[in-house]
């Protein structure tokens, strides 16, 4: 790389910034629009939700806005929907969960085995997680449907129902109802994640074990399981927190109803911005929401660890 | 393990995965009177598109419109996503920088952050940027959604090219940018593409920003589409049957045909941890 130097004697001028300097900044410069990204959409507005939380902000009152400090989260202990909230929450992700885990497990054995046709079928099995979340809260409402749809009907013909059932809302009904739905979208996201975890278990494992006279039920136990432990971790976790927050299929199916039958937290703090315009209330739910988010990233980046080490 | 146990469990599994969207798709080419006849008929005597012409040319809600802007708003997202979680990725996987396991924390928790979360105070934000019932508004927020994910996959997969290559390239004259570009890049085409995937399907599929951020039909994307069709009067089943697979398809056809990419590109970054 020739350059020219002058025949004057004159120093070159030193560059303002040395060369180590230039190249720190240009690989930050890699770095930047990521960063405006999260930034500007993830952690601005996280920081301005907790300033929106101290304020009494609602929508169509904005004579009435000003600063009320703890007000919001004082009124969040004395609420008795927030409460409900959480205890739907829990039920909605114990049940959920659990459900879709034990589903997704069976269908992913079955689509371990070798046959033909296997990818066909792996796809058709796939579909549930990938529909869109209101596709999937409106087929099941029409499926839902007391009158015009097919599980009433079907229930009718097998004389198990006389009396058409208003799924959805029932005070009873409707949690199980939309927990369902839940369970036939979610169990495609473990079926992936075994399945992975399966295929990634060599076979001359199961072979000496075979060999050494194992029953087909003490492979599994002692053998499938436990290697399967790191990836059952990860997905059930990383599920858990997201069924959580999970607000599309409740929003479109009931919208927390009947009577907040089934309000779980994240759906309550979604009706306070959008329907009650409750800016200040749904920022202090936001940042209740966060901790509880917080707490349980935290377990789970300890419980996966844990299983890191374990796993070697 | 396989034989008659298997094979029924598989056909019990399938149609269960199915069967729902099957039930949709029927109603969808019945007639009014098939629709609400009382008892309910499954195959329809006389199948019609006629549903499907209502809601792509309806006046309330146009599904021709609806289906532009997903297709416009997922389109950008993607876009703008691979470039950006591009440059992180790399930047993350190949450069030293202070505080680097910190960044890697944040972009693994921010993934958790749901949209609920940022609800109130993006809408009180857009709203105050006067960004309301634009596409700059879903698009922006969407990248909460994609860019924390793709730069996290994104850095495993760089970080799994040998550094070689692109320094012989440099040795050879050319800038680490140019390296990056020609050389790199090709090689993770396979990530690349499953976080495309992930962030258009993520765009398409996305329901509470399209649904706050827009008042406007006519900026609506077809999740908040679908939502308003629902809120009005008593529902239309067929029509919204037909917006359900006019939904749908797109993306059911884009997994089906990348399907491989996306799984891998997800059971990676979880089998290693």
């Amino acid at each position: 790389m020739g350059n020219h130097q002058a025949s004057v004697a004159v120093s070159a001028p030193r560059p303002f910034l040395s060369h180590a300097t230039r190249e720190t900044i240009a690989n930050y410069m890699y770095l930047l629009p990521a960063a405006l990204c999260l930034g500007g959409t993830v952690l601005v507005p996280i920081l301005r939700a907790i300033h929106m939380s101290l304020y009494y902000n609602v929508l169509i009152k904005p004579q009435e806005y000003r600063f009320i400090g703890l007000g919001n989260y004082v009124r969040m202990v004395h609420d008795p929907v927030f409460w409900l909230s959480l205890k739907n929450s829990f039920v909605w992700v114990f049940a959920a969960v659990s459900l879709q885990f034990v589903f997704g497990f069976a269908v992913a054995l079955v689509l371990n085995a070798k046959f033909r046709g296997r990818a066909v079928f792996r796809t058709i099995n796939l579909l549930p997680w990938i529909i869109p979340g209101v596709v999937v809260a409106l087929i099941w409402e029409y499926i839902y449907q007391p009158n015009y749809g097919p599980l009433n009907d079907i229930l009718r013909r097998i004389g198990l129902m006389r009396e058409p059932v208003a799924w959805l809302s029932e005070l009873n009904l409707a949690m199980p109802a939309v927990i369902f739905t839940n369970i036939w979208r979610g169990i495609p996201f473990f079926t992936i994640m075994i399945l992975a975890g399966l295929q990634a278990i060599p076979d001359d494992v199961y072979e000496a074990a075979t060999v050494d006279g194992a029953a087909v039920l003490q492979r599994f136990w002692h053998i499938t399981l436990p290697m399967l432990r790191p990836i059952i971790v990860v997905s059930t976790a990383t599920r858990i927190i997201w069924t959580f927050n999970y607000a599309d299929l409740i929003f479109v199916m009931t919208s927390g109803g009947p009577a907040n039958a089934t309000q779980i937290t994240s759906t309550y703090t979604l009706m306070q911005a959008y329907s009650d315009l409750d800016w200040g209330y749904a920022a202090a739910l936001s940042v209740i929401l966060l901790l509880i988010m917080l707490v349980f990233t935290t377990c789970y980046l300890k419980v996966s660890k844990g299983v890191e080490s374990v796993a070697g | 393990m396989g034989g008659p146990l298997m094979w029924t469990g598989l056909i019990i599994a399938t149609l269960f995965a199915m069967g729902p969207f099957f039930w949709v798709l029927l109603a969808s080419v019945k007639t009014r009177v098939e629709l609400y006849a009382a008892p309910i008929t499954y195959i329809p005597t006389h199948p019609t598109f006629q549903n499907y012409v209502d809601a792509w040319t309806s006046k309330l809600t146009p599904f021709s419109t609806f289906f532009a802007n997903s297709l416009w708003v997922s389109s950008v997202t993607m876009v703008a996503t691979i470039v950006i979680s591009t440059l992180a990725g790399y930047a993350l996987a190949r450069f030293r920088f202070v505080g680097k396991n910190t960044l890697m924390l944040v972009f693994l928790a921010t993934q958790m952050f749901p949209a609920v979360l940022l609800i109130a105070p993006l809408l009180s934000q857009w709203n105050a940027l006067g960004l309301i019932d634009t596409y700059q508004a879903l698009i922006y927020s969407n990248f909460s959604m994609t860019v924390p994910f793709t730069v996290w996959m994104l850095v495993g997969y760089f970080e799994s090219i040998p550094r070689e290559l692109e320094e012989s390239a440099m040795i050879d004259g050319s800038g680490r940018f140019g390296a990056m570009l020609r050389i790199i890049v090709p090689l993770a085409a396979p990530g690349i593409a499953a976080t495309a995937i992930f962030a258009f399907v993520s765009s398409w599929s996305e329901l509470l920003f399209a649904t706050t951020f827009t008042s406007r039909t006519d900026m609506r994307t077809l999740s908040a589409g679908l939502l308003y069709m629902v809120g009005q009067y008593e529902i239309q089943w067929g029509q919204l049957g037909a917006g359900v697979i006019i939904s749908t398809v797109p993306v059911a056809i884009l997994f089906i045909f990348l399907q491989k990419h996306l799984i891998q590109g997800l059971t990676a970054g979880a089998l290693k941890g």
